[in-house]
């Protein structure tokens, strides 16, 4: 398996190092079903710089994965305000979001989620076929630079079925980040990974981080993992502990 | 993103391979209907060449004739019928009448066909007294009906259809030429000879003696004058009376013919009911057909539903996946009825491949090739609407996929 020394590194973006990427103020979610009312999330606030890699931690049923969501324009919050990029989220129409998270974000799920159906390069191009004028060609060259950035030069036409689990999230990460996205969202990305291939995972996504100043947030239970990142937020019962 | 989703058709092709096969084996069946329509409806806007209104149908069976004397009695038969006819013309209500082998709308055939160029040309055939013309009202678009200058000539007159004109003498003008070639008869049994010369003297556009939906076919119209020895007994009459009459006059008319000829008998039929009937024969098997077959597309069209919401339930990880990497509901609208109409276009291109066939494979012969194309065009129009009114619901259900909650299930 390659190192991340062989990773090609992105152009690094001149930002300053202040600015900030991911904004919560007073975010709260409560899911309502027929009886029951869950409190997700309460008065969460929360500032990650660009190029910052933190991580989130919390028993399992704490909101880690509905703070992801809500960070990721994937679930809609029940208040307070969200701001990607300096920009804020005031409308929440489909399309709105839809460009922001093509644009801004990239997801990577601990379960991988790719297309049994579709190639690797194939399901690496998914985000750019929803971002406007770019060709197939070009398509097809971004997609392999991707799959380069994580280290996976072969088995490009094969199947995600016919690769380890640790290929498979490579594959994930080089999807999340096909599109040069500033946000990373991970929801345990080496939950179903073994020590060895978490590792790896965890190497590729602190150079990306590091080289290429993309802003990371995983969700972990893993406290040896949490360790390298840059700050642990933990979450109790919805709320932010310290 | 029509690449991709051709692609993904194509490498789900063992789950859509079965709908690929649903939606041939329906193209085949809507294009068999379709194709009967179409003929059909190509078929009716031909032009008739008679007019059927106000005409009786009035069969004459002489049964005096005890099988061996019959040559001999034909005089007296042919006799006996100008007294028959007589006897109607004289009725007020009657505008015209004459004699023929065939009425339009009678079942059976008098059939002949003829060597061309080593090709046989066939066509039906008919026998009339003169007055045929007035009670049918054909329209002779070119040369002459019969009249008195064929009475005593060395040659059989004839009227002919456009079509047998058109497949026996191609572009000439057919009027004065022979229809039979008394040279090129060494292939047909002796009693087939023909020894006249058979003139045709006029043409008709057309003249389709089953009716509007029957096929174009070359119809030949020989004059019976009642006078000459070889002359034959018509078999029916042809009744026109006024505009108005009524079935009360049927009676009467009976009356007086069994008065003329108490051996012979008669029915009288409205050529009108003899058309419903005869139209009956054409329009029931197809409705029945037709029927059928929209039962089969509505089973079609629900399993369609059926298996592409049972695909959409399947993919919500997918759906919900493409959704977090910033696709908009209305493209995953798009993608799935996309996919369809891919899948469609596999079912329907081999369906048309496979039709196409047929007419080499001579089977549904009878459509022209107008015919056939248009068909195709009408059954791929309706293939790909049935798809599309079916992919509708499961579309709209692939855009209700949450992704957040498609996710977060393992
Ligand atoms: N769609 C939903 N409808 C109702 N309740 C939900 C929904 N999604 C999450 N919840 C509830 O919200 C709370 C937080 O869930 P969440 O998935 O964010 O937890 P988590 O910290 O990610 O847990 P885990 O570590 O097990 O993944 C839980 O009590 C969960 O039952
Ligand atoms: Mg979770």
């Amino acid at each position: 398996m390659a190192t991340p020394s062989a990773v090609i590194a992105r152009p690094v973006n001149s930002q300053p190092q202040e600015q900030i990427m991911i904004q919560l103020e007073g975010v709260e979610k409560v899911y309502r079903t027929e009886r029951i009312e869950t409190v997700a999330l309460t008065n969460i606030n929360l500032a990650v710089r660009a190029g910052e890699f933190i991580s989130i931690m919390g028993p399992s049923g704490s909101g880690k994965s509905t703070l992801l969501n809500v960070i990721g324009l994937l679930d809609v919050p029940s208040g307070g305000k969200v701001a990607i990029n300096n920009r804020p989220i005031t409308s929440y129409s489909d399309r709105n979001l839809a460009l922001v998270r093509n644009e801004e974000i990239g997801f990577i799920f601990q379960t991988f989620h790719l297309i049994n159906d579709l190639s690797v390069v194939d399901n690496v191009e998914i985000p750019l076929l929803y971002r406007k004028g770019i060709s197939g060609a070009e398509r097809r060259k971004m997609a392999l630079q991707a799959l380069d950035r994580v280290g996976l030069h072969a088995r490009v036409h094969h199947f995600p079925n016919q690769l380890s689990g640790g290929q498979q999230q490579r594959v994930a990460i080089a999807r999340a980040i096909v599109g040069n996205p500033r946000i990373l969202l991970a929801d345990e990305p080496t939950g179903n990974l073994d020590s060895q291939m978490g590792d790896e995972i965890m190497d590729v996504l602190k150079h990306l981080s590091e080289q290429e100043k993309t802003t990371v947030v995983m969700v972990t239970h893993d406290p040896r993992q949490a360790d390298k990142t840059e700050r642990i937020v933990r979450l109790f019962d919805g709320r932010q502990v310290n | 993103m029509f690449k991709h989703i051709c692609k993904l058709v194509w490498n789900r092709k063992r789950v859509n391979f079965l709908i690929i096969l649903e939606i041939f084996i329906s193209f085949l069946v809507m294009f068999s209907v379709i194709v009967l329509t179409v003929y059909y409806a190509d078929n009716y806007r031909q032009p008739l060449g008679f007019d059927y209104q106000n005409v009786w149908y009035l069969q004459v069976e002489a049964i005096e004739k005890s099988g061996t004397a019959e040559k001999q009695d034909r005089p007296q038969q042919i006799e006996k019928f100008k007294r028959v006819m007589a006897a109607v013309r004289e009725f007020g209500e009657v505008e015209a009448v004459a004699g023929a082998q065939y009425l339009p709308y009678m079942n059976g055939n008098w059939s002949s066909c003829n060597d061309v160029n080593g090709k046989p040309v066939c066509y039906w055939a008919n026998a009339v007294t003169d007055d045929y013309r007035d009670v049918m009202r054909i329209n002779i678009v070119r040369g002459r009906w019969f009249g008195k200058e064929d009475d005593g000539a060395n040659y059989k007159p004839l009227i002919i259809n456009r079509q047998l004109a058109k497949e026996r003498f191609g572009n000439e003008d057919p009027i004065g030429k022979a229809l039979n070639q008394l040279d090129k008869q060494d292939s047909l049994p002796e009693g087939k000879r023909a020894r006249v010369e058979e003139r045709v003297v006029g043409m008709v556009d057309d003249f389709r003696k089953n009716g509007e939906f029957a096929e174009l076919k070359g119809y030949a119209i020989y004059r019976n004058s009642l006078r000459e020895a070889d002359d034959r007994l018509p078999r029916v009459l042809g009744v026109r009376v006024h505009p108005g009459v009524t079935a009360a006059f049927e009676e009467k008319l009976l009356k007086r013919l069994q008065n003329e000829a108490s051996d012979w008998s008669f029915t009288i039929k409205p050529l009108t009911q003899m058309r419903e009937e005869m139209h009956q024969q054409s329009i029931v098997p197809l409705t029945a057909f037709a029927v059928v077959a929209g039962f089969l597309m509505l089973m079609v069209g629900l399993g369609l539903i059926g298996v592409l919401w049972q695909s959409v339930t399947q993919r919500t990880k997918e759906i919900g996946l493409r959704r977090a990497k910033g696709a908009t509901k209305q493209r995953i609208y798009r993608q799935i009825l996309g996919e369809l109409l891919v899948i469609t276009t596999c079912g329907a291109l081999i369906g048309t491949l496979v039709v196409v066939q047929f007419p080499l494979l001579d089977f549904l012969g009878f459509a022209t090739p107008k015919v056939y194309a248009y068909a195709i065009v009408i059954s791929l129009l309706l293939i790909y609407a049935l798809t599309a009114v079916c992919g509708l619901y499961p579309s709209w259900l692939a855009t209700k996929v949450h992704p957040a909650e498609a996710l977060h299930y393992e």
